[in-house]
């Protein structure tokens, strides 16, 4: 039976929250020398994604990215973060902040799968539909 | 001019004030593996079934279409062209149901599933878009089906009559005539008040080519939309051209008119569904479809359907075509097919072969409601037919072990050759019903039983000009008011009398009095 990248995140999130302190070292370094006798080395990066989905899932992270055309203002900053603050929950949020000068203006907001297009691209994007018909 | 530039400008203001942006969360996803049409993706954690996903690659997007709903993936099939998407492009669901461009300006185009247009007139402006999936009309919107689809085939309409409304199967081996019959019913509908929706599913490119520029030398294109997705076009679009095609066929309805759609052929759609149900990994049943093959066709085939007075009184006929492999009807899609339909007409290699074409076998092909919708004339005619075809074929097998037959018998058989005579009939020439009456009025009143059976066509073929000559009111009034009184029949039994007195091949032994 095949053995998936989920399954074997789980593992691991298992045993490293079973142990306790200086141990963790140790339980990831087996967990690796199991990856290599099962032969599934090639699998690590799949694997590491699916852990840290459990691990943000079990401990209640979201993650969250801010995508701007221009360094943002920290009062507009302030906003998003208590906007992503509400929506998680009482959740710990994890935020990243990225510049990308394609988007035009405005602001993209990713968080869990949710995304909240407001970038000036999309809009223009959604006109030229419009007009286009 | 600077009335035309208020006017656009006027018109583009219109149009930006009209514009809403819409602002809102969705959720999003990533994709974790691609190929073959097929896309898997992560995330996108409230997908719905049948929802439409753009998949966000390099200078645009794709579309998609949800199929499976996993415990933390999604399985979608991919509209058009998927080389581009890689694995890790963004996904975004977009909470409609995939919907096609439907209208008026899709009559006398060729299109693809989406409603793009392929042969190359210009990009479609239509205003409005219909879902692809619908759930069938139900009870209380219909009626029973009481209007003639008149086909121009005799042997169709004399005894396997079609109403509109109804889902009439086309199934035969291949190459025996099976589109055939469906385009001479097309060409037929020419001032008939019927819209004709032809989808080609998995057919050649060059093959519906050919049958376009037919539809059009014989004007037929004035009311037909040919819904192509061709044998090189990716599985899901396959898969979606029926669905699309009863979709523009629905605008109509809506509208309250009356539509002919012909899915050729459902034996390929339903192949495409078994491609895309194994790549999503479905687990395969029977003949390695899926479990849900039946549904497949049965909700496709549900949609067409006769409406009554209070919901506009359009209707949808709907043909259905089915290739079976060695005449074997008894495969896993043909039995669902006729399990489905209201009939079927069956094709034989046997009697292509033999020149009866079309290679229409009358002992298995029905029509289960169709005759509630013949024209009076025909019903009077067509009984007659159905019973005497059914003697005929009875006694062809019992007369192939003796020669020494009553004179009764040796009558029936007589006239049963000619009958197998009358209707055969070529390619692209259907006839009108009107003079399909009066070949069939002449037959089972006798005056064809001493015409030798090899200048039968002749004889039809010159008996019709003769009344169109002597008395051409005949034909129309009969067309007019449906029916043939007993004025019209000794009018045309002198008619025809005359007629015959004028030839001279006529076999003289045998001279009967009528």
């Amino acid at each position: 039976m095949k053995i998936t990248a989920k399954q074997y995140g789980e593992a691991l999130f298992e045993s490293v929250s079973d142990a306790s302190g200086g141990k963790v070292k140790e339980v990831v370094k087996n967990f690796c020398r199991v990856l290599k006798a099962n032969n599934q080395v090639s699998q690590l990066g799949k694997i590491i994604g699916q852990f840290e989905q459990i691990w943000n899932k079990k401990n209640n992270i979201t993650k969250a990215e801010i995508i701007s055309a221009l360094k943002l203002a920290p009062e507009t900053e302030k906003v998003i973060g208590r906007y992503l603050v509400k929506t998680a929950n009482g959740g710990e949020v994890k935020l990243s902040k990225q510049i990308d000068k394609n988007i035009l203006g405005g602001v993209i907001i990713k968080h869990g799968d949710r995304i909240l297009d407001e970038s000036l691209r999309t809009r223009l994007a959604e006109f030229k539909n419009a007009i286009g018909r | 001019m600077n009335k035309t530039k208020d006017f656009i400008v006027e018109q583009l203001k219109e149009q930006i004030s009209g514009f809403k942006a819409e602002a809102g969360e969705k959720t999003f996803g990533r994709v974790t593996e691609v190929g073959d049409g097929i896309a898997r993706v992560s995330g996108l954690s409230d997908a719905m079934m049948s929802e439409m996903l753009e998949f966000k690659i390099a200078g645009g997007s794709a579309f998609g279409v949800v199929l499976n709903l996993e415990e933390d993936s999604v399985g979608a099939i991919i509209l058009g062209d998927a080389s581009s998407i890689k694995e890790g492009d963004e996904v975004i669901a977009l909470k409609r149901i995939l919907e096609v461009p439907v209208g008026d300006e899709l009559v006398g185009r060729v299109v693809n599933p989406l409603g793009k247009a392929l042969d190359g007139k210009g990009d479609l402006k239509t205003k409005k878009s219909y879902p692809v999936e619908k759930i069938a009309p139900g009870v209380i919107a219909r009626e029973s089906v009481k209007q003639p689809v008149q086909t121009g085939i005799k042997a169709i309409d004399a005894m396997i009559p079609i109403g509109r409304g109804q889902r009439e199967l086309i199934i035969g081996d291949r190459q025996i005539g099976k589109t055939a019959i469906a385009i001479d019913t097309i060409i037929n509908q020419k001032g008939q008040r019927m819209k004709c929706i032809y989808v080609a599913i998995g057919q050649k490119e060059s093959k519906v080519a050919s049958i376009v520029a037919r539809l059009e030398k014989f004007g037929a294109m004035k009311y037909t939309t040919v819904v192509m997705a061709g044998a090189s076009d990716p599985a899901p679009l396959l898969y979606i051209a029926p669905y699309a095609g009863c979709a523009m066929a629905e605008y109509f309805l809506d509208k309250g008119e009356d539509v002919l759609i012909i899915y050729d052929d459902l034996s390929k759609h339903a192949v495409s569904y078994r491609e895309v149900s194994l790549l999503l990994r479905r687990p395969p049943g029977r003949e390695a479809f899926p479990g849900d093959v039946f549904y497949l066709h049965s909700r496709l085939l549900e949609r067409a359907c006769k409406l009554n007075k209070d919901y506009g009184g359009g209707s949808i006929t709907a043909l259905p075509l089915i290739e079976t492999q060695a005449g074997d009807v008894s495969a896993y899609i043909p039995t669902n097919v006729i399990s489905i339909t209201d009939g079927q007409i069956y094709l034989e290699s046997d009697l292509f072969y033999k020149g009866n074409r079309p290679a229409i076998n009358a002992g298995l092909s029905v029509s289960r409601v169709g005759n509630k919708a013949q024209i009076k004339a025909m019903k009077k005619v067509a009984g007659r037919m159905r019973l005497e075809a059914a003697q005929y074929r009875e006694l062809e097998a019992f007369a192939q072990f003796g020669s020494d037959l009553d004179k009764e018998t040796r009558e029936k058989l007589e006239r049963g050759r000619r009958m197998i005579e009358v209707l055969k009939q070529d390619q692209y020439v259907p006839m009108p019903v009107g003079q399909q009456v009066i070949i069939f009025f002449a037959l089972i009143s006798g005056f064809l039983d001493n015409v030798p059976v090899e200048k039968v066509r002749d004889f039809e073929a010159s008996l019709l000009e003769y009344v169109q000559d002597v008395n051409s009111d005949l034909i129309k009034e009969i067309e007019k008011t449906g029916e043939l009184t007993e004025a019209e029949e000794k009018k045309l039994q002198k008619i025809i009398k005359d007629y015959k007195d004028t030839l001279d091949y006529l076999e003289s032994d045998k001279v009967k009095s009528s």
